[in-house]
């Protein structure tokens, strides 16, 4: 096992995610992304920042074909998804786990039902789901909330449910979207120490914000936008 | 190996989910399409026991010949060979003078005294002829009284064409406006269903999208609403047959009071078993189609 400085898992060779010549525009000629290229590698922690309108969600929202680029290449996990049916890409989703600002949970659903949710749609035999279910919530340190609806829940807590349904399938990357936008800094802390401590075991994390604080309290890779380009790509300091 | 139950199980949690989360769409939606299947469901009723009283009536088809009084006994006997030679005889019966005049005192029960005072029988002696229902349509009728008109001895030749004739002729229009009026319910009740699940996929948008991002297929997000659309149909067709069971029963009720004498009342029959079931069936049919033209408007991002 190779360690980075951080005492996590080093990136291994393979890039999770490569994203080649990318360009997108939801009103031609205004390029919302221009010429983007980068690559994630597994096991990576990576943030997107820059500021408000810089094509930070439409890159994020590309990265998992919830959007169709103009041009260019998105690899994810070796899944070319401008090439990919919507099955496959049905399928790698499965693969991925997906955190929001805004939580997005199903309302009238639990807490347990809600996580387990993800696994049912994959097909995951009932006798299995239990389990599986119960070691999240134990990861997320939310198994007395169990049988709760989302809106008897607080801020935190709801990404904590969040965060456990995107676990729950023992993803390869989670996409990460202003995760700790809606919580105080307390909080946001605590849901930091989760996502570090997920990416701790191996899996690639990709975070989209824009709080310069977080960025300095848990340094990372970052990939700066700016007016659709990728200007910095370096550890922030 | 995940097995169907794993695969179904979901898709019914989340087809119960929308139903209980959206009552009062769901509640609409049904009470709509039952009043469309009522309307269905009576005309089906109305018109399928006009058609079995009209059957019975012709399969009772009757012609009566009034005879001459001078008609000589040798001429009755050539007249009665002659009638039962048609095809479409399949009966005969001679009414005297003296059984007309009787049959006729017991029509006009206490009024009949007035028939003593008269000096001589009004009454003619008639041949009642019975025919045959397969073969014996108005047309026929028609032409065989034609026939009949031209014997030696006959007088008159009655039937009740006339009235037969309007009934054959509105049963024929009521079953082609029924037809017109059957199409225009079916599709305002697809209009509904697709209307509801249009509305229901309009509301649960978000939820659609995190199914999507979970990695739900579309076939898996579209199902609940397949048997969202079948439950409308399927609840709504049974409270229509309901209904209906219930309006045809005081129906019957009303009409065995009213007119006892007409013994329709015994005649009129609710839907079978197999009616039953294909009419639940329709429901559930009509659902489905409103599902599918609803599904259309699914984006599949």
């Amino acid at each position: 096992m190779i360690l980075n400085r951080y005492g996590h898992f080093s990136a291994s060779c393979r890039p999770m995610i490569r994203v080649s010549n990318l360009s997108k525009s939801y009103n031609y000629p205004n390029m919302v992304l221009k010429d983007i290229s980068f690559r994630v590698k597994k096991g990576e922690f990576v943030y997107l920042s820059g500021p408000s309108g810089a094509g930070k969600t439409t890159l994020f929202r590309l990265l998992f074909s919830d959007l169709k680029p103009d041009s260019g290449q998105i690899i994810i996990d070796g899944l070319d998804l401008a090439r990919a049916s919507a099955n496959r890409v049905a399928q790698l989703r499965r693969r991925l786990g997906f955190v929001f600002q805004d939580y997005k949970l199903i309302p009238n659903y639990t807490v347990f039902d809600n996580i387990a949710l993800a696994l049912e749609i994959s097909g995951t035999p009932r006798r299995f789901i239990q389990k599986k279910v119960w070691r999240v919530l134990k990861v997320v340190g939310i198994e007395r909330q169990v049988e709760r609806l989302p809106l008897q829940l607080s801020g935190g807590e709801q990404q904590r449910v969040a965060i456990a349904r995107a676990l729950v399938n023992d993803p390869r990357i989670i996409f990460a979207d202003e995760p700790t936008g809606n919580l105080d800094a307390e909080i946001a802390n605590d849901i930091m120490h989760i996502l570090h401590s997920i990416n701790g075991r191996g899996t690639t994390v990709v975070m989209v914000t824009h709080n310069r604080a977080l960025l300095q309290k848990f340094k990372r890779k970052v990939f700066y936008l700016n007016h659709g380009s990728l200007q910095a790509y370096d550890w922030l300091n | 190996m995940p097995r169907i139950y794993d695969h179904l199980y979901p898709v019914f949690k989340l087809t119960v989910n929308n139903i209980r989360r959206h009552p009062i769409i769901n509640l609409i939606s049904i009470m709509i399409i039952s009043i469309a299947m009522l309307m269905l469901a009576l005309y089906f009723l109305a018109y399928m026991n006009a058609d079995r009283v009209v059957s019975t009536w012709r399969s009772d088809l009757k012609v009566a010949v009034y005879l001459d009084d001078d008609l000589s006994p040798e001429g009755l006997i050539l007249l009665k060979s002659f009638c039962l030679d048609l095809d479409e005889v399949i009966h005969l019966d001679y009414i005297s003078k003296e059984e007309a005049l009787k049959r006729f005192k017991v029509i006009l029960g206490k009024d009949s005294s007035f028939l003593s005072d008269l000096p001589e029988n009004p009454l003619p002696a008639s041949l009642e002829l019975l025919l045959d229902a397969e073969v014996a349509d108005i047309d026929t009728v028609e032409h065989l009284a034609r026939q009949l008109r031209r014997q030696t001895g006959v007088d008159e030749v009655a039937y009740g064409s006339y009235w037969l004739r309007q009934l054959f002729s509105l049963l024929k229009m009521v079953k082609y406006l029924g037809f017109i009026f059957a199409s225009f319910l079916s599709a305002v009740t697809v209009f509904v269903v697709a209307s509801t699940i249009r509305l229901s996929l309009f509301a649960r948008r978000e939820t659609i999208r995190v199914l999507y991002l979970v990695g739900a297929t579309r076939r898996f997000i579209v199902m609940p609403y397949l048997f969202e659309g079948i439950f409308q149909g399927a609840v709504a067709s049974s409270i229509a047959l309901g209904l209906s069971y219930g309006g045809f029963y005081y129906f019957k009720i009303w009409l065995q009071e009213q007119v006892p004498q007409w013994s329709i009342a015994p005649m009129l029959k609710f839907f079978d078993l197999s009616s039953l079931l294909t009419f639940l069936l329709l429901g559930t049919l009509l659902g489905i189609a409103g599902f599918l033209i609803s599904s259309r408007w699914l984006s599949r991002d």
